[in-house]
């Protein structure tokens, strides 16, 4: 079998699925891409048995056949190369890949493709579709607040609740929690499912940022995203997802707000004067002022920042770890937002103030216990 | 929340006799009928388990070695094989999991299970631990014994009633006739030194502890006071863990030579501090109590332990703190035969103070 293709089309179709790729699998044929090569077209699939991402591309080729090849050496193969039409000649009894380009030539051992894990059929699914945009803010929304406590699966993931009028993102680790909801999305399968994190970290590095339909299958137990040439399979994850809307307060009557950019540079700064290990930061709001502090007894650091912002409610003071601050703020893109407080000891809320019209987010925090005896 | 109805548990606690020296015993058909002990030597060490023919000449586990030796002047000193004793354990956990997921180990041969709801549906506790003692017999061909009660505290003392290969309840109603005749020194959770202070305020039996006040436990031995108050009672609220959560981490070493430069002291808490913290890094934890513990060559111990204001785990920092601690070694000259470093105070994460979200 033989057939040629462009050096830089083909590194950007394998770079565009490496990334499933681990370093150390549990079959040693993962380290390979699988190449199968019909009617001029090429597929490629890389895979950790939980995922599988797949490419294809046209090459110039005679006849139909397949391989496996070492996925590491190829692609700095390729990398080093200038651009240029490379040919591939695999002999499919020994499995030998020879590349062979204006420079020299290359030879690498692969593996028969029969050994390859065939990635699992997706029967009775149901179909969404959804643009790259959506898909990718709901990932990015939500991902940094996935849990990897291996104990509780469950949140490992982000879940995926589909209804008739909005789809409803959700991911916690137990001290945080993100919901992000979208009503320009909806199916009427009214059913849910849980999509481990790295499928979606794989996505989210794959998907093109200009406005791409993503057709997304899923059934029970998998999930498959496609979009341009690439099409993503996952297993999804088989646990109960715990009950969110329970935690969520419903009367936070102290809301403040507050401009995003100069809360987010003030808890930068303070938290570099925090406890390293839990990064705990105060809040006080006294009026139309928020006093933020934190200190370090260890090393007798500290520092106080005051910001002026909006309040209605009763002075506060509640301690919170600034990462999640941070992290939070981050991924709202709202010029103003409105944090909602109960109790020192119970869970705070972030909302954008300005809301998109298709886009509900709520992003729940818990406090930091504030030691004011230490 | 905890319930309001206050159901009765129904709680085994399952013990394995002489456990490692009923496995070396097992696997070595030399050892069996003879003194064994695991751990040690001839020369150095403590004894870490003792067989029951063992038992006999007064050799008992944590028993320094040179002591058995002449008490048993015959007794076989076995190095123990931790690897396998675990895949026993680990084979013995898989049949409690046939009855119960509320099993908390205390260690590779005994755990507490909560059969009060039990996957197999069986209304008698004894039913269960007769069914566990056999599997047990069946699979490692090791005897257990078996203790039940209505709480962790009467289950695990009802297990030593009747050792080895034994099973003994005590019933509800028996329970406080039964604890007002034991002598106090069976008491689980009462020591050595505790059970000698009580004998001798005259305090002999459960019946003598019970006459005793609160207040005044409480003046005597602080917390472990109430304790002894409820105990003594019969009432032991502890739930069964099924993830029973670390109290201290710690390593320490006997050597062959004992230590008398403050030099080879903290040459030899290198490796302590090393194997501290790669132990604590493993578990995901941060301590913030370190403690030195020192077996003089008299067998004295003594400890020394501080405090620091931020939990930590890497090894740099708790070799920092265990020097600052063998600066206060409470004797000049010194003769040491024994090193011990401990991590207590254990946090995770140090997400200390971080409230979590009640997701159910």
């Amino acid at each position: 079998m033989k057939f040629i293709v462009s050096s830089s089309v083909l590194l950007k179709q394998l770079s565009a699925i490496n990334g499933v790729i681990t370093t150390n699998p549990v079959l040693p044929i993962l380290e390979n891409f699988l190449f199968v090569i019909e009617n001029g077209n090429l597929t490629i699939t890389a895979s950790d048995l939980q995922t599988f991402m797949v490419t294809e591309l046209e090459v110039e080729a005679k006849e139909n056949g397949s391989v496996t090849v070492p996925a590491r050496i190829l692609l700095e193969t390729l990398k080093n190369l200038p651009e240029q039409p490379v040919t591939f000649s695999i002999d499919e009894s020994s499995y030998t890949v020879e590349i062979s380009s204006d420079n020299g030539r290359y030879k690498l051992s692969g593996e028969s493709a029969v050994d390859f894990p065939k990635k699992p059929p997706v029967s009775d699914a149901y179909n969404v579709d959804m643009s790259s945009e959506v898909l990718g803010a709901a990932i990015n929304n939500t991902i940094f607040a996935t849990s990897n406590d291996e104990l509780r699966p469950a949140m490992t993931g982000v879940f995926v609740k589909l209804d008739d009028t909005n789809i409803t993102f959700v991911a916690t680790d137990g001290h945080r929690l993100v919901r992000y909801r979208r009503v320009d999305v909806s199916s009427d399968s009214g059913t849910s499912i849980i999509i481990p994190r790295k499928a979606l970290n794989l996505l989210k590095s794959t998907l093109p940022s200009d406005n791409t339909n993503v057709s997304v299958e899923f059934n029970l137990s998998h999930a498959i995203f496609r979009f341009n040439t690439v099409q993503i399979f996952c297993r999804l994850i088989d646990e109960r997802f715990p009950d969110y809307e329970n935690v969520i307060p419903q009367n936070n009557t102290n809301h403040m707000s507050i401009n995003r950019m100069e809360l987010l540079g003030s808890l930068r700064r303070i938290s570099i004067y925090a406890n390293k290990t839990t990064h705990q930061v105060r809040l006080k709001i006294t009026g139309s002022e928020l006093q933020i502090s934190a200190e370090d007894l260890d090393f007798s650091n500290e520092a106080n920042e005051r910001l002026t912002c909006e309040h209605n409610g009763e002075d506060i003071e509640i301690g919170f770890n600034a990462k999640f601050l941070v992290e939070m703020l981050n991924n709202i893109s709202s010029k103003e937002i409105a944090l909602q407080l109960s109790a020192p000891n119970k869970a705070g809320l972030i909302v954008p103030a300005e809301k998109d019209s298709n886009e509900d987010i709520l992003m729940l925090v818990m406090p930091v216990m504030l030691n004011n005896y230490v | 929340m905890e319930g309001e109805k206050k159901a009765m548990r129904k709680i085994i606690h399952i013990d394995m006799d002489a456990f490692f020296a009923s496995v070396e015993q097992r696997d070595n058909p030399e050892l069996r009928g003879k003194p064994v002990a695991v751990g040690g030597n001839k020369q150095r060490g403590v004894v870490a388990a003792a067989s029951y023919e063992a038992r006999a000449f007064g050799v008992f586990s944590a028993m320094p070695s040179v002591t058995a030796a002449r008490k048993c002047p015959d007794l076989i000193f076995v190095r123990p094989r931790f690897e396998v004793y675990k895949e026993v354990s680990r084979q013995i956990h898989q049949i409690f999991e046939e009855y119960t997921d509320l099993i908390e180990p205390l260690s590779l041969d005994e755990a507490y299970l909560d059969v009060t709801e039990n996957k197999k549906g069986m209304p008698y506790a004894k039913d269960i631990a007769l069914e566990i003692k056999e599997k047990i017999f069946q699979k490692t061909r090791l005897t257990a014994s078996a203790g039940i009660s209505y709480n962790k505290f009467l289950a695990k003392t009802a297990s030593d009633v009747k050792k080895p290969n034994g099973l003994y309840i005590i019933y509800p109603h028996k329970a406080e006739a039964f604890l007002e005749q034991l002598p106090v020194k069976k008491f689980y959770g009462i020591g050595k030194v505790t059970a000698e202070k009580l004998n001798g305020m005259g305090i002999f039996t459960g019946k003598d502890l019970k006459s005793y006040s609160r207040e005044h436990l409480h003046r005597w031995f602080g917390k472990s006071g109430e304790f002894y108050y409820r105990i003594v009672r019969g009432e032991d609220e502890r739930q069964v863990h099924a993830h029973r959560t670390r109290k201290s981490i710690g390593a320490e070493r006997t050597y062959a030579e004992n230590i008398e430069t403050k030099e080879a002291v903290y040459e030899a808490l290198v490796p302590l501090a090393q194997e501290v913290s790669r132990r604590t890094q493993k578990s995901r934890l941060k301590g913030k109590t370190l403690t030195l513990k020192i077996k003089f060559h008299d067998f004295e111990i003594a400890s020394r332990s501080k405090t620091f204001v931020q939990a930590f785990d890497d090894e740099a920092g708790i070799l920092l703190g265990a020097k600052e601690l063998a600066q206060q070694i409470p004797r000049q000259p010194f003769s040491i035969r024994l090193l011990g470093l401990s991590l207590h105070n254990l946090s995770d994460e140090a997400q200390e103070g971080q409230l979590r979200l009640e997701l159910t």
